[in-house]
């Protein structure tokens, strides 16, 4: 019997001691690591038999308190974390629901295809859409073509209106003061008297070709539309913040519906016999049948969200000027770029450690709240 | 699936079927809008797509790929991927099975603080943790490649076990996957009667044999899940390696792309062709095993 439970303890052992070996230095570790250094002056070199550092005391964390490139990146920090609660996953939950219900057919296609952005590599997705939404990139392309499109028909309606009997073109102040009104923003722009510079242009053009002059006179006076307003303070995240709901949502579909389908079918059966409406069933049926998923599924949009790196990265590097930044850019930036500062990255490094475990402590409590009214 | 549910009635009606379509169709547009704006600006030329963002390539060139190929490294960056995805998924989800084997079937004081710390692990991504990573095996590195010097076994400075080497970044990546690893695999094999493994104990298996011969086999279903949602996450994995590796010859794909970008970020046609052989792997992947990864997703949440 003694020899059976010797080796049932050394059968533990082996099974268990390579895992937490790595799992002790890959996470564990690097906490307690991360820690010591937050603490301290480390500047690089070798930490052993090398440089000088000594523990120092909390004073990189109040200056983190006092940095407000702290603060805007954990304020992007919490931007993501609420489109990820309350935009991510209530989405996926609607779409879920309606091929659930098959109030859409064909619920393998939609998924199919709703999944794709999942697949892809972030790095991609933000390189790409970093492009798209770029001052010169395709959106400005297509609104400018809008634009312009609408802005010739009006220049055209307005040389129509001057045309002499002939049908030849009628240069005169009438004309101009007609053009100008189009768009006078951007009339002014042509110089300290828009008026001259449009009769000489109109001069030089001749009149003959009345649709090329109108073309001519839209490339002059259109205003060009960029996208480059989104290098402003408080709408820079909004890009971001929409991939993000790009790049999940179709996870979290699929997440919900597999849930949804595990739901015996029966249950819906009687309850649509007996009458209940549709919103009963969703609120009754449905919904308390996946708290649980929908629980998990919030912490963990909570920690990813908080620990996002790539998708910034690769998307604005946190620019223009630090306003996109989230703590693990500021985190890796303090750590990589220029000297380094380790102590004060560490430091962030552990505050991301701790609003996780604060933010995933108040869903839990959340969690056993809703259980304990229901 | 049942009749009745099919059949939608009151306020949904026909209107709401119409909304309801109308919301699929847009979103299903936005999904992969972009991702085709991508494959077919890869076959134009960067003068022209300087001019047309938007319409289709007036000449079809496939130049762009053989170029972003050959500058990018993407062979060698192939291969690396190839390599740390293979190794790190398919270690993390071995001793994922057989530390929830042990959990599971083995008795002992140690599983529950073990276990609770691991799932610890699963809430801490491992990004959080790079800066105090880096610092780690570049330490690591120093001090043992000083212990070397001084035994006179190489020089220090070409000493790199764990940064800037292949072992590190998949032993990084392993330490990753193995929080959730354990989870499911301990999960699915508490499933797993107990009857049977202490009837092969009393036949006289050892316990490497009852986790070779009997829990291998039966939880090959955990196994799938785990390589079908591991595969693509370590295959586009990018915080880790990025400071895991500055060697072009040990870089992934994702980190190629990333400095290709960079370099590149005015060549938009060499760009979007490197862009799409990044995305091309793990979209050929989920188009093979889009119904088994899609199963994966509902088995590999974490359940209440």
């Amino acid at each position: 019997m003694l020899n059976k439970d010797k080796e049932e303890k050394k059968a533990y052992r082996r099974f268990v001691i390579p895992s937490l070996v790595i799992f002790l230095f890959v996470m564990a570790f690097p906490i307690i690591l991360s820690f010591v250094l937050s603490l301290s002056n480390f500047s690089g070199g070798k930490m052993f038999g090398g440089s000088r550092w000594k523990i120092t005391g909390l004073q990189n964390y109040s200056y983190l308190f006092s940095d407000s490139y702290f603060w805007n990146a954990l304020l992007n920090n919490i931007y993501l974390v609420l489109i990820s609660v309350f935009g991510q996953l209530p989405l996926g939950m609607i779409l879920a629901y309606l091929i659930y219900r098959k109030t859409v057919k064909g619920g393998e296609f939609w998924q199919g295809i709703l999944y794709v952005p999942s697949v892809i590599s972030v790095i991609v997705i933000g390189i790409m859409w970093n492009l798209i939404f770029s001052p010169y990139g395709p959106v400005s392309q297509i609104i400018n073509d809008i634009n312009t499109s609408s802005f010739t028909k009006e220049v055209m309606a307005v040389l129509n209106g001057h045309l002499d009997l002939n049908g030849s073109l009628v240069v005169n102040s009438s004309l101009i003061k007609d053009l100008i009104n189009i768009n006078a923003q951007s009339a002014a722009l042509l110089g300290n008297d828009p008026a001259n510079v449009l009769a000489t242009f109109l001069k030089t053009l001749g009149t003959e070709n009345l649709k090329e002059t109108g073309v001519l006179l839209t490339n002059l006076l259109c205003p060009k539309w960029s996208a480059s307003f989104l290098n402003e303070r408080g709408v820079s995240m909004l890009p971001i913040l929409f991939v993000t709901l790009w790049c999940w949502t179709g996870m979290y579909l699929i997440l919900f519906l597999a849930n949804m389908q595990k739901i015996d079918p029966q249950t819906l059966d009687s309850a649509q016999i007996d009458g209940a409406k549709e919103s009963t069933i969703l609120r009754h049926i449905i919904l308390p049948e996946l708290s649980g998923v929908i629980m998990n599924s919030a912490i963990l949009c909570i920690s990813g969200s908080l620990s996002t790196f790539d998708l910034i990265y690769a998307m604005t590097g946190g620019g223009p000027a630090r306003i996109t930044q989230v703590l693990s850019i500021y985190m890796y930036e303090k750590a990589f770029t220029g000297t380094p500062n380790y102590p004060l990255s560490n430091a962030i490094s552990i505050m991301m450690v701790v609003f996780s475990l604060i933010l995933i402590g108040i869903t839990k409590a959340v969690q056993k709240k809703l259980e304990g009214n229901r | 699936m049942s009749i009745i549910s099919n059949r939608i009635t009151g306020f949904w009606g026909k209107f709401g079927r119409t909304i309801a379509y109308i919301v699929m169709i847009l979103f299903a547009f936005m999904a992969i809008a972009p991702v085709i704006w991508l494959i077919i600006n890869s076959f134009k030329s960067t003068i022209e797509f300087q001019t047309d963002m938007v319409g289709m390539p007036n000449n079809w060139v496939t130049s762009n790929y053989k170029g972003a190929w050959k500058i990018g490294h993407f062979s060698i960056l192939f291969i690396n991927s190839i390599i740390y995805t293979f190794f790190s998924v398919g270690i993390a989800t071995i001793l994922s099975l057989m530390t929830g084997f042990a959990f599971a079937k083995i008795k002992s004081k140690a599983t529950k603080p073990i276990y609770s710390l691991l799932i610890l692990g699963i809430l801490l991504t491992t990004q959080t943790l790079m800066v105090p990573i880096f610092i780690q095996v570049s330490q690591l590195d120093m001090s043992l490649g000083q212990l070397f010097e001084n035994l006179r076994i190489c020089r220090a400075s070409d000493f790199s076990l764990f940064y800037n080497s292949r072992f590190g970044v998949i032993l990084v990546y392993i330490g990753s996957i193995l929080p959730i690893g354990i989870y499911l695999s301990y999960e699915y094999i508490k499933g797993i009667p107990t009857e049977m493994v202490e009837a092969s104990r009393i036949d006289g298996a050892s316990y490497n044999r009852i986790f070779f011969s009997i829990i291998l086999p039966m939880a090959k279903p955990i196994m799938i899940t785990l390589f079908l949602l591991k595969i693509p996450q370590i295959w586009n994995e990018f915080a880790l390696i990025n400071i895991m590796v500055s060697k072009l010859n040990l870089q992934s794909l994702p980190l190629g792309i990333y400095k290709f970008s960079g370099t590149f970020a005015t060549d938009y046609g060499k760009q979007f062709a490197a862009l799409v052989i990044g995305l091309l792997p793990m979209l050929m992947f989920y188009v093979v095993f889009r119904k088994q990864i899609t199963e994966s997703i509902g088995e590999g949440a974490l359940k209440g």
